[in-house]
C-alpha cells in the first residue's frame, strides 16, 4: 500500500512543480511590458487608475479591459505618470483636462451628473410616497363606504327626476 | 372631479423635464463630444519629422498661426481632405506668420511616406508613434484639425475632414482673423 501512495504523491508534486512556473509566466506575459517590470504598488495603482478611465474609441470599456491601440497608449501614459510620482487623482484630472468628463468611466458627482446619481433615488422616493399615500387611503375605514351614500344622495328629487323614475317604473310593468 | 394640487403640477413638470432630457438625448450624436481643450494653451511637443528625423518643436512657432492636422495612412476620410490640406498650405505659402504640420497618428513611417507619395505633400509631418501628442490634444480619431493662435492658444478644433464649406469657413472665419491679430493681443 505504501508504494502506490508514494507514486501518487510523486506524480502530484511533479505536476505542481510543472504547473506553477507556467502559471507565473502566463500571468507575467498577460501584463503590459511596463506593468510587468513595475513593482506591486505601481501595478496596483495602474490597475486602479486604468479601471476608472474610459477607452475613448471603445464603447463601455475601460482602458484596462481594452486592447485598442489608444487604450494601450493611454495605459502607458498612466504608468509613466505614476512612475513620475503623480497621484491617481492627478492622472485622472490630466485625462479629464484633455477629453472632458466623458473619459472618466464613473460620472463625477457634480453638475448635471447629479441627476444621473440622484435621479433614481428621487423617482423611487416619489413613487414610494405616492404608494404610501394610496395604501393609507385604501386601508383607512371610510365613513362614506360604511353608509354607502354621499352628500349628493341627500338632495331632494326634482320634478324631472321624478318623471323619469315614474316612466322607467311604468316601462317595467 | 378632484382638484389639481400644486403637488400634481410639480410632479407633472418634473416628469415633463425628464422626458424632455431623454427626448433630446434620442436625437443627439452619441459620438459628438464637447471639445474641452479650446481656449487652452496648446500642449507643446518635440517630435521627429517624418522624413528628416529632426525634432519639430511646437513652441518655436510662437508668434505664428499653427494648423495641426492629425492623420493616418489607414484613414479613409483623410484621403478625402488631403487635397484641401495641400490647397490650404498653398493658400498661405507666402505668409510667414502661418505654419502647418501634419501629425501622423498610429501609423508606420513606411505607409505614411507611401501615402504622401501617392496623394502629394507640401508641408511637414510629425511622427506620433506612441500617441503622446494625440492624447495631449484629446484626439479621439483621425482626421482632427487644430488651429493655434500666435500666442500658442488653441482657438479651433475640427473633427472630421476639412473639405467643401468647412475648407472655406476655416480660412475665412478661423485662420484669416487669427493672422490679422497681433501676437500680443488675445
Amino acid at each position: 500500500m505504501k508504494q502506490p501512495l508514494r507514486r501518487i504523491l510523486l506524480i502530484l508534486m511533479t505536476l505542481m512543480l510543472s504547473i506553477i512556473p507556467q502559471t507565473v509566466i502566463a500571468q507575467t506575459e498577460s501584463l503590459p511590458p511596463d506593468l510587468a517590470m513595475a513593482d506591486d504598488s505601481l501595478q496596483e495603482k495602474l490597475r486602479e487608475v486604468s479601471r476608472t478611465l474610459r477607452c475613448a474609441v471603445c464603447q463601455s470599456e475601460t482602458i484596462w479591459e481594452s486592447n485598442a491601440t489608444l487604450a494601450i497608449q493611454m495605459r502607458d501614459i498612466v504608468m509613466e505618470r505614476l512612475i513620475a510620482g503623480e497621484s491617481p487623482d492627478e492622472i485622472r484630472a490630466y485625462f479629464v483636462s484633455r477629453y472632458g468628463d466623458y473619459i472618466v468611466f464613473k460620472p463625477r458627482f457634480r453638475g448635471l451628473n447629479l441627476l444621473l446619481w440622484g435621479g433614481p433615488f428621487i423617482l423611487l422616493s416619489i413613487g414610494g410616497f405616492m404608494l404610501f399615500r394610496n395604501l393609507r387611503k385604501w386601508t383607512r375605514p371610510s365613513p362614506k363606504a360604511d353608509i354607502g351614500a354621499d352628500d349628493e344622495d341627500l338632495r331632494p328629487i326634482d320634478e324631472k327626476q321624478r318623471k323619469r323614475i315614474e316612466e322607467e317604473l311604468r316601462s317595467l310593468r | 372631479m378632484k382638484s389639481i394640487s400644486a403637488w400634481h403640477i410639480f410632479l407633472l413638470l418634473g416628469l415633463f423635464g425628464l422626458f424632455f432630457i431623454f427626448y433630446q438625448g434620442l436625437w443627439g450624436d452619441p459620438s459628438a463630444l464637447p471639445p474641452v481643450i479650446i481656449k487652452e494653451p496648446a500642449p507643446d511637443f518635440s517630435a521627429p519629422e517624418l522624413y528628416e528625423k529632426e525634432n519639430i518643436v511646437l513652441s518655436e512657432h510662437l508668434g505664428k498661426v499653427v494648423v495641426l492636422n492629425f492623420w493616418a495612412s489607414w484613414c479613409q476620410e483623410c484621403k478625402l481632405e488631403h487635397k484641401f490640406l495641400l490647397a490650404l498650405n498653398k493658400h498661405y505659402e507666402d505668409n510667414t506668420d502661418f505654419v502647418m504640420y501634419g501629425v501622423n497618428y498610429q501609423d508606420e513611417d513606411r505607409l505614411a511616406k507611401a501615402y504622401l507619395k501617392q496623394y502629394g505633400n507640401n508641408f511637414e509631418h510629425v511622427v506620433d508613434l506612441k500617441g503622446k501628442i494625440s492624447i495631449d490634444y484629446g484626439v479621439y480619431g483621425v482626421p482632427e484639425t487644430f488651429v493655434i493662435d500666435k500666442k500658442g492658444v488653441i482657438r479651433h478644433k475640427h473633427i472630421g475632414p476639412i473639405m467643401g464649406d468647412v475648407y472655406s469657413d476655416i480660412i475665412k472665419t478661423k485662420i484669416d482673423p487669427l493672422l490679422a491679430e497681433g501676437a500680443t493681443s488675445s
